[in-house]
Parts: structure tokens; C-alpha cells; sequence
């Protein structure tokens, strides 16, 4: 049985305090939660800090910060991310670097800087086999960083494309293919031409596309669906051909699927789909929100239902909401109000998610 | 303005870099797209004001703040305008105008005709409008080549002779002919990389200082009766003619004005795109214009009437030294093409000299944004082996500049590069720059020998830090 299809609550595990500033993201070590490891997460924050949470395995089944990450930015940390691997941390920040840090011994050292930024670097991702990295900011670019034997980056892209603040980037899950979305209303997607990265596409207002600025994006599990959330108070379901774009025959576009309106009221800041293909949504509201495709509704071509809408899910605006790795179905969300929370996810008629 | 400023606006994707950044000191309602759209308070940014009358800000503004990496073209270029070019013409000022390979290249491709045909028939309609020259920069470009060869011998055998600190920061040598690599380095980069930069001036500021401190004293003209432009394949050119250190004060016999007129070496740069601009201003019907001969005086152009120059689209300045500093420090004579060898991509190429198995000279092309941070991070972390850096902001170096002609309708920027580099040698004779009988008379006549005091006087510059300002760090906060 489907775990929503008997209903289901959102339970708060955790409260997790220690960011003196407001959190603005965080990012689940990719490589924990399964065959005994420990799941461990990053949050960064206004207070210039990136905190590293592990979960202790039980009796006590609590979070602790095993580091803190200081010293090194010297302004607010927007954006965080793992590599594949797990083994290294990207760290975004207003100073206008990016940190690399990478985990010795449970001691995380920061082993390479990434400069070139005008200034604010709003967001960072790895590719899917952790060769490349990705950046972008308020000076309206997007770079492409290549790792480089001895943790050095190569600049191999400067990408001005967008003309506004760049919200985040985002590498596909399987492809070398970048999407990045902007104050300009926008979502671009970028790929390698042989020699340079080219903007093969742009998702805009036109194309059915968000009416304001684009705060987040994030892919299914087969990567042939996107979902972007918006200022404009939507939700867009976008799609591509899986067949096509794994043929290495040309880019295969993406288009409008559909779009989620009328469940939100205020910005949403924040989407991410789970492997189990949840759609989980963090806004100004201070609310969670749940999507799942309904699969009665496919004569009128394909739709998403709400799912479940948690209010008051923390105090202030929710900057982002992120899926854990592994079995559970737990989900980690922080705030302009300080704090991480830990979800998880059950189905009420199992009184568990399983 | 603001028919200007759309002009301007046209070129504005040409990914000449990167635009007018939040920081600049200016409020630029209309060049910045302002939007009041609400964002979440990230940060606080600058770009809530509304102001309705357009601003106008110089090229000096420009250079002073440290807002920017490079803007030229999107800001008002007041000075530097083909309406000033007219209304000078109009005045009936002495012009002197000095034609850029590139820009040749350019309308020659535009046009489907020769360089060399190109060259004749801009020479024919300049001079129906009033101009009493037209110049080439392969000449002065020669001359700023020759300048740098020595310098680069100097800086080489310095860096071999001593091993402390001081040392250090005397290679790599870094190309100092693109006014946007020269603004980055000034605006983002700072203290640490100047000391790298060549110190000689660019061809544009050399054939400046040779119309201004030579020509007219033979010409018996004070350098501010004569209005000097050039025509450059890039916006930026415009700004380096606007710096402070071109600017001189005018010697004058008449004892009245001593402390009376200061001048520039250019008085204004167009553009490629703007030289088109003109000749459909005047509606001139380009090609089936009359060929006439060249000004001699400071053009490459031989007893035959061949043109020549060197080889490379953005100057040939990795080339010239290379085999010069091949030949002065190693007696090793390079003939045929030099093999340079792609590294990344092809805006990024390297060529080596060996020498006993031991490389003793390793120079690059370096062209475009991305492959200059590179660089740029491996001369600031201090792991970078090269000796010389022909360093261009633009992708595919100069022959893309941003004021070059656009690509017609169907044909692909690529397209585009590789007409123009075809058409950039067409009709020209590859010729060693020390052999410029044209360059050899202005060291007889004038500077003397490369790198004396003279030739440091007039065909070197100094480069200078842009502190950041206040507003833009209040911006950035």
C-alpha cells in the first residue's frame, strides 16, 4: 500500500540548536544512512558558520554537531553541498568565495578557496561523478569549476547569461547537463559543446514558465522531471525525454508538464523530490508542504495532489527543505528562525513510513 | 541619450564581459535593468532606486570606481561618440585617424573585399569627410612589440640572475594591449598581479603618443590642434584612452599658456561597429568607392604597396617574443609556424623551448574570462611556471572584440572568427618588427634604442589599484 493513500502526519523528531543567525540551507551527506553509516548533514547560516550534524544510532536516537566550520567565511554562508562521494563539502558564500573542505579524521579542513566572483555566491553544486563543480551569484554568473588532481579548481566556464541575481544551481542527477534559476524569472540550461558551456535552453514565462523570481529546482529520481518553485507562488512540473537524453543523440528539451497554484499564499523558497517521489515544498509561511502525482486523475493528462500541508512548521520563513539518503522517509527543514528541524514522514494507517 | 544608449545596448550580449556591476557609484536608471519586483533580504542591494532622468556618467567616472570589472559598452560614452567624431569634423579640426588591423578584417569581411582594398577606400571616404590622415596600428604595434621584447629580456635575465623575493614578481610578464584585462586587474585584482604587467604601452597608446609628441612638432601643430582617433575592435579601447597617465600637459614655446593645456594622445576611439555606422550615416555606397593610396608616414605598407605586419589576430605578442628571446638569450633561430599546443581549449594554447632537455621558455595564449582566472589563480598561489602571458578579456582574442561587426543573419559566431582570422593576413607579408623601416626612423629620429629613457617616456605607462571605494563596499555588505 502507497503511504499516502491512508493518510499520513509529519513528526518532528528533532529541534536542533546552535546557529546564531538564521539558517538558509543545509545538504545530507549523500554517502551516509546506509549499511551502518551514520547519517550526517551540513547547515550553513547567516552567522558565518557551517555546522556538521551526525546522528548517534540508539538507545538515545539524537543529532549532535560534531564540527563547526568557522574562521573561514567572513560573511553569511548561502549554499552547501557533498560531493558524491561524501568526502568533500562546497561552501557558498556572501564574501564571494567558495570553500572546499574536506573530512580528515572527523576534522574538516578547508583545502581549497574558489575566487573569482563579483561578490555574493548564492548557491553550489557537484555533478553527478563529482569532476565538476558549479557556482553562481549576485554578479548574474554562472562558473563551472573542474577538480583538478591535488583539490585544485580549474575555472572551465564563466556563463553570463541570466540578467539578474542567480538563485541556485543545479547538476542533473545523471547527466552533465547545469540548471541554474534567477531573480530574472528564469531557469537556463547549460551543457558542453566540446569547447565552451552554451546555454541550450532557456524555461522563461513564455515557455509556461514562473512570473517571478525562481528560488529552487530539484529532479526526480529518473531525472526526466523537474519541479521549480516560484515567487509567483507556483509549483512547475517540467519534463524531458529519458530515452533521448541518455542516447547522447542531441539535448533533449525540457516542457511544461503542469503546474501546482493555488496551494501556496506566499514565496515558496524551497522544493525537493524524494527517491520515493514526494514533493516536499518550504515557503515564506512557514509551512511544509507534501505533492505526489495522482494517478486518478491521468485522463486529464498527469496532475500532482497535496499531500499533506504542515502549518507553522517553524517560526519564521522556511529557506529550504531537504530529503535524508537512505531508508526513511526523514526530512530536514531550516528557518529564519535559527533552527533545523527533523521530520519524518509516517503513514497513519501503519503508524510508520514503511 | 537614450538613442545612444540603445545603440550601445545593442552590443550588449556580445559577451564582451561582464556589465555594470550593483556597486557602480552611479545610479544607472535604465542601464541597470532596476527591478522593484520584492526580493527576500538576502543582502541589501542597491537597486531600489528610481530615477527618472537619465545619468550621465565618463569614462573617468568609470575608471575610478571600483564598482565594475569592465562596462564600456553599456555606459553613456559621452566623449567617445560618433557624434563627437562629427561634430569635430564639423569644426574643421586636423583629424588624424588610426585604422586597427582588426577593424580592417572586419569591414573586409563585412564587405566581401580585401584588407587591403578596405584600407584605399577608407582612406578615399575619411578624406571626403575632412580627415587629413589615416594611420595604421601594425605600425605602432611594431613599435610597442620592439619594446616589449626588450623589456621581456630585461625581466628574464633579472629573474635568472637573483634569487630573492624581489625577483619573483619579474615573471610571468604579462601583455598589456587589452584595456579589459588591464581594468580587471586594476578593479578585482589589485597590488599582487600589476608588478607582472608589461609596462609597455598598447599600440593604441603609442601610435597616440607618436601623432601628439612627433608628428605634429613635424607637422608644426600643437598636439591639442589635432583630434586623434582610432578605430579598435573593442569598447574598452575607449576607456584606456581615457586614463589619467595619457594625458599630458602641452609644451608650449609661447610662453603665455606654460601652465595652460592638457591633451590625450586619442581623443576618441570608435568602435569597428561604429566605423560601419558611419559609412552608412553618409550613405556611401563602400565598395564601389575610389582606392586611394595609403599615408605612408605611419602605415605598413611597403615600395610594392603590400601591407605587412606580424602574425596572430590579437597582436602577436606570445610569438614575437618567443622567437626574439629565443634567438637574443638561446641563439636558437625558430623558423616556420611556432608550435603552439592547445591545453584546455583553444582559447588556452602553450609553446615551449627546450633547451638540453631543459624548458627554458614557456609562453600562452590566454583568451577569454575563464582561462584568465585560471592564470590568474596560479600566479596568486604562486604555481605558475610560464614565462610570458598574452593575456585577452575576450574569447577568441581580438578579431572578436566587442566592437567588431556583428555576424549576419545564419552565420555562427564560429563562422564569423574564422572569416576574420582568413581575412586578417590576407594581402599581408609576415615581417620581423625590427625590421620596420618606419619604427627604425623614429628610434634614429626620436626615442633613440628600445628602452631608453625616451622610449620610457613615451611608450610605457604605469598601472595603478583601484581602491574600493566606499559606496560599493557599502553595497556589498
Amino acid at each position: 500500500m502507497e503511504l499516502y493513500e491512508g493518510g499520513c502526519d509529519l513528526k518532528l523528531l528533532e529541534t536542533l540548536e546552535g546557529h546564531s543567525d538564521r539558517v538558509w540551507s543545509l545538504a545530507w551527506n549523500p554517502a551516509t544512512g546506509a549499511s551502518g553509516t551514520p547519517l550526517v548533514f551540513a547547515s550553513c547560516s547567516g552567522d558565518k558558520t557551517v555546522r556538521i550534524w551526525e546522528h548517534t544510532p540508539s538507545p538515545s536516537a539524537t543529532w549532535t554537531c560534531k564540527a563547526i566550520l568557522e574562521d573561514t567565511h567572513t560573511r553569511t554562508v548561502r549554499s552547501c553541498a557533498w560531493s558524491p562521494s561524501g568526502k568533500l563539502l562546497a561552501t557558498a558564500s556572501f564574501d564571494a568565495t567558495t570553500a572546499i573542505w574536506e573530512n580528515v579524521g572527523g576534522d574538516y579542513e578547508c583545502v581549497s578557496t574558489l575566487e573569482g566572483h563579483e561578490n555574493e555566491v548564492k548557491s553550489v553544486s557537484w555533478n553527478a561523478s563529482g569532476t565538476l563543480l558549479a557556482t553562481c551569484g549576485r554578479d548574474k554568473s554562472v562558473w563551472i569549476w573542474e577538480m583538478q588532481p591535488g583539490n585544485e579548481f580549474e575555472c572551465v566556464s564563466v556563463l553570463q547569461g541570466h540578467t539578474q541575481d542567480v538563485k541556485m544551481v543545479q547538476w542533473h542527477p545523471s547527466t552533465d547537463v547545469l540548471f541554474s534559476c534567477s531573480y530574472d524569472n528564469t531557469i537556463k540550461v547549460w551543457a558542453d559543446d566540446d569547447d565552451d558551456w552554451q546555454c541550450v535552453q532557456t524555461l522563461g514565462e513564455p515557455n509556461n514558465g514562473h512570473s517571478s523570481t525562481v528560488w529552487a529546482l530539484t529532479f526526480n529520481a529518473s531525472g526526466d522531471k523537474m519541479v521549480t518553485c516560484s515567487d509567483d507562488l507556483t509549483l512547475k512540473i517540467w519534463e524531458t525525454d529519458n530515452v533521448q537524453m541518455h542516447s547522447g543523440d542531441g539535448y533533449a528539451p525540457w516542457r511544461h508538464l503542469c503546474t501546482l497554484t493555488g496551494y501556496h499564499d506566499r514565496t515558496i523558497f524551497s522544493v525537493h523530490w524524494s527517491s520515493g517521489g514526494i514533493i516536499a515544498s518550504g515557503a515564506a509561511d512557514d509551512a511544509i508542504r507534501f505533492f505526489v502525482g495522482n494517478k486518478d486523475g491521468l485522463a486529464d493528462g498527469p496532475s500532482y495532489k497535496l499531500l499533506l500541508k504542515k502549518e507553522k512548521a517553524h517560526d519564521m520563513d522556511i529557506n529550504s527543505v531537504q530529503w535524508s539518503p537512505g531508508e526513511k522517509r526523514l526530512l530536514a527543514s531550516v528557518s529564519d528562525d535559527g533552527v533545523i528541524k527533523i521530520w519524518e514522514l509516517v503513514s497513519l494507517s501503519t503508524g510508520n513510513g514503511y | 541619450m537614450s538613442e545612444k544608449f540603445s545603440a550601445t545596448l545593442r552590443i550588449g550580449d556580445l559577451s564582451d564581459f561582464i556589465a555594470p556591476s550593483q556597486a557602480c557609484i552611479v545610479s544607472l536608471k535604465g542601464l541597470k535593468s532596476n527591478s522593484t519586483k520584492p526580493d527576500k533580504a538576502e543582502v541589501s542591494t542597491s537597486n531600489k532606486q528610481l530615477q527618472r532622468d537619465p545619468v550621465k556618467i565618463s569614462l573617468k567616472d568609470c575608471l575610478a570606481c571600483s564598482g565594475c570589472v569592465t562596462s564600456a559598452e553599456t555606459v553613456m560614452l559621452e566623449k567617445q561618440s560618433l557624434d563627437e567624431f562629427l561634430s569635430n569634423v564639423s569644426k574643421g579640426k586636423p583629424i588624424i585617424i588610426s585604422l586597427s588591423p582588426q577593424s580592417r578584417a572586419s569591414l573586409a569581411v563585412h564587405f566581401g573585399i580585401s584588407p587591403l582594398q578596405v584600407f584605399k577606400k577608407l582612406t578615399t571616404f575619411l578624406k571626403s569627410l575632412g580627415v587629413k590622415a589615416v594611420f595604421d596600428t601594425s605600425c605602432s604595434r611594431d613599435l610597442t612589440l620592439i619594446e616589449s621584447c626588450n623589456e621581456f629580456i630585461t625581466r628574464y635575465r633579472y629573474s635568472q640572475s637573483m634569487d630573492d623575493e624581489s625577483c619573483k614578481s619579474s615573471l610571468p610578464m604579462i601583455s598589456s594591449a587589452c584595456p579589459g584585462w588591464i581594468c580587471y586587474a586594476e578593479k578585482q585584482l589589485g597590488s599582487y598581479i600589476l608588478p607582472y604587467i608589461s609596462s609597455v604601452k598598447s599600440p593604441q597608446q603609442i601610435i597616440g603618443s607618436i601623432v601628439k609628441h612627433h608628428v605634429c612638432q613635424e607637422l608644426g601643430l600643437r598636439p591639442d590642434e589635432v583630434y586623434h582617433v582610432t578605430v579598435m575592435p573593442c569598447y574598452d579601447k575607449k576607456l584606456e584612452a581615457s586614463r589619467d597617465d595619457f594625458v599630458f600637459q602641452v609644451e608650449s614655446r609661447d610662453e603665455t599658456c606654460e601652465n595652460g593645456l592638457r591633451t590625450v594622445e586619442v581623443d576618441s576611439v570608435l568602435t569597428s561597429g561604429e566605423l560601419l555606422e558611419l559609412i552608412q550615416l553618409k550613405a556611401e555606397d563602400f565598395k564601389a568607392l575610389e582606392e586611394s593610396p595609403l599615408d605612408r608616414m605611419l602605415t605598413n605598407v611597403n615600395e610594392e604597396g603590400h601591407l605587412y605586419g606580424v602574425n596572430g589576430g590579437s597582436g602577436g605578442y606570445a610569438e614575437t617574443i618567443f622567437r626574439y628571446a629565443a634567438k637574443t638569450l638561446f641563439g636558437r633561430d625558430i623558423n616556420g609556424p611556432l608550435d603552439f599546443r592547445t591545453v584546455r581549449n583553444s582559447d588556452f594554447q602553450e609553446v615551449n623551448l627546450e633547451v638540453e632537455g631543459k624548458t627554458v621558455l614557456k609562453f600562452a595564449l590566454c583568451y577569454g574570462f575563464r582561462n584568465l582566472q585560471n592564470v590568474v589563480r596560479k600566479i596568486k598561489s604562486g604555481k605558475c611556471d610560464y614565462h610570458f602571458l598574452e593575456i585577452m578579456a575576450c574569447p577568441a582574442g581580438c578579431l572578436n572584440g566587442g566592437g567588431q561587426i556583428k555576424s549576419k543573419a545564419g552565420q555562427s559566431p564560429k563562422e564569423l572568427i574564422q572569416l576574420l582570422e582568413a581575412a586578417y593576413m590576407e594581402n599581408v607579408l609576415v615581417a620581423d618588427p625590427f625590421k620596420n623601416p618606419l619604427v627604425k626612423s623614429l628610434y634614429d629620429e626620436w626615442l633613440e634604442q628600445p628602452g631608453s629613457q625616451k622610449a620610457k617616456r613615451f611608450m610605457h605607462t604605469d598601472y595603478h589599484p583601484v581602491v574600493k571605494s566606499i559606496t560599493s563596499q557599502l553595497h556589498n555588505w
